[in-house]
């Protein structure tokens, strides 16, 4: 028997093709896959698609986002729910690939293929996303940091797909950036950071920084964060984020960008978001 | 084992018996004969091979077969008007030099296409920024934006806007 393209139209199905294949690999929007089995040649002796899964290829907005697997990030992007509630994210699909990528790709995609520089992976980290994973056993859900755990290596285990990427509602004032340096829009990221902000008058309040492309896996900052909680918000401030930014993440020399250079610019992002964030007519929202 | 796959191709029903593991592109090309849609690099970068499947551009290179099925799909070869006329898109490109060797332009052109049913004004910026998907290694970009400008404003002017 040859190669087979799997096409269900319900959750149920897909997982019971998941079980009945399991070499198959999983597609969506498949921007990252076409692209291994087109340079390898290889063809996998079948691929399950969740293009036509309906549970999958919508947003659900109620108590925050449930965003299907199959949803590509042009929509997810321009759903207004979305861009009010979530602007690193809108951020980081903007600066994403090119219109055709964005009209295929997917956000469970995009974690799935864990990539250290996976654009989305630092807003949904800030956004404390959960990935939902089912399998005949049932659901489970985990944060991102226990689902991409190495550069291409998730928790997802055989018979299990992501079938969404769920985001609790953001806290009403919090403010949100991801800004992002590649060589080129098409090109992957040198480095990206995203922040999230609350102000707590002229002092910083509870604070989220992630970064992408600059360690094994996109990670959240700690250290930089304690760094702002509590202080008071100003140039001062910003500037002894941006050096502990500098120190915390663990960047390597690639075609890219050299490790300094990373760790140089990764501050400077670091610096940049917070100042727009804390501004009164910056970015974000 | 093939599968029987159809779809709308600029406006007309086509079914092909294919090999499941193909990609649209190839279908495109090889068996549906319509060459107009260019490969480049294969793996989504230059955009040479851009169609639209039900008005959205993408990359047929990464676009398996078999998604295509029960769509409708537009290429280059959809544009000009039955008796040869050509779009108010291609007259642009002609008249604004907008193409050298021509591999990247159908691919362009279908960016442009996208763009402007999604924009019919749109800012240089917004030109440029739609066509971060699409490379061309002989003109630069300059005659490609103007004609993508002035595409717009004969598009406008066709329906009266």
């Amino acid at each position: 028997m040859g190669f087979e393209y799997h096409q269900p139209s319900t959750t149920a199905e897909a997982l019971e093709l998941v079980a009945r294949f399991p070499d198959a690999e999983i597609i969506a929007g498949g921007t990252d896959l076409m692209v291994r089995l087109n340079k390898t040649r290889r063809v996998p002796p079948a691929l399950i698609s969740l293009r036509r899964v309906q549970e999958l290829t919508h947003i659900e907005n109620g108590s925050g986002l449930r965003i299907g697997a199959a949803v590509p990030l042009r929509d997810v992007a321009t759903h207004p729910a979305v861009a009010a509630g979530f602007p690193a994210l809108v951020d980081a699909i903007r600066v994403f690939g090119s219109p055709q990528i964005r009209n295929m790709a997917t956000l469970a995609g995009n974690l799935c293929n864990a990539s250290p520089g996976a654009d989305c992976a630092p807003p949904l980290l800030i956004y404390d996303a959960l990935v939902e994973l089912r399998s005949a056993a049932g659901v489970r859900e985990l944060t991102i940091e226990d689902f991409i755990l190495g550069p291409g290596a998730t928790a997802l285990e055989a018979g299990e797909i992501v079938t969404a990427i769920r985001v609790p509602p953001p806290p009403p004032a919090a403010r949100s950036i991801y800004l992002r340096k590649g060589r080129v829009q098409m090109d992957l990221a040198i480095t990206g950071v995203a922040a999230r902000l609350e102000m707590d008058g002229a002092t910083c309040g509870a604070v989220r920084i992630a970064a992408g492309a600059v360690a094994p896996v996109p990670r959240r900052l700690p250290r930089t964060e304690s760094v702002v909680a509590g202080a008071a918000a100003g140039a001062e401030t910003w500037a002894r984020a941006r050096a502990e930014a500098q120190h915390e993440i663990s960047p390597i020399s690639d075609v890219r960008a050299s490790e300094q250079y990373r760790r140089h610019l990764t501050g400077v992002l670091v610096e940049r978001s917070l100042a727009r964030l804390a501004s009164t007519n910056g970015g974000g929202t | 084992m093939k599968v029987e796959v159809g779809f709308r191709l600029n406006g007309y029903e086509v079914r092909a018996e294919v090999e499941p593991h193909l990609r649209l592109l190839d279908v495109l090309r090889d068996t549906l004969g319509e060459t107009g849609t260019k490969e480049g690099c294969g793996e989504g970068e230059c955009g040479a091979c851009t169609v639209l499947v039900d008005g959205a551009a993408i990359n047929s290179c990464l676009f398996p077969v078999c998604e295509a099925a029960g769509t409708s799909v537009m290429t280059v070869e959809g544009l000009a008007e039955a008796n040869g006329a050509l779009s108010p898109i291609q007259r642009a490109f002609l008249d604004h030099g907008g193409a050298q060797c021509g591999f990247c332009t159908p691919g362009i052109v279908m960016a442009g296409v996208a763009l402007l049913a999604e924009n019919p004004n749109p800012s240089d910026a917004e030109i440029r920024y739609s066509l971060t998907g699409n490379l061309c290694r002989c003109t630069g970009y300059v005659q490609i934006v103007a004609a993508i400008r002035a595409a717009a404003v004969a598009t406008r002017g066709e329906r009266g806007d």
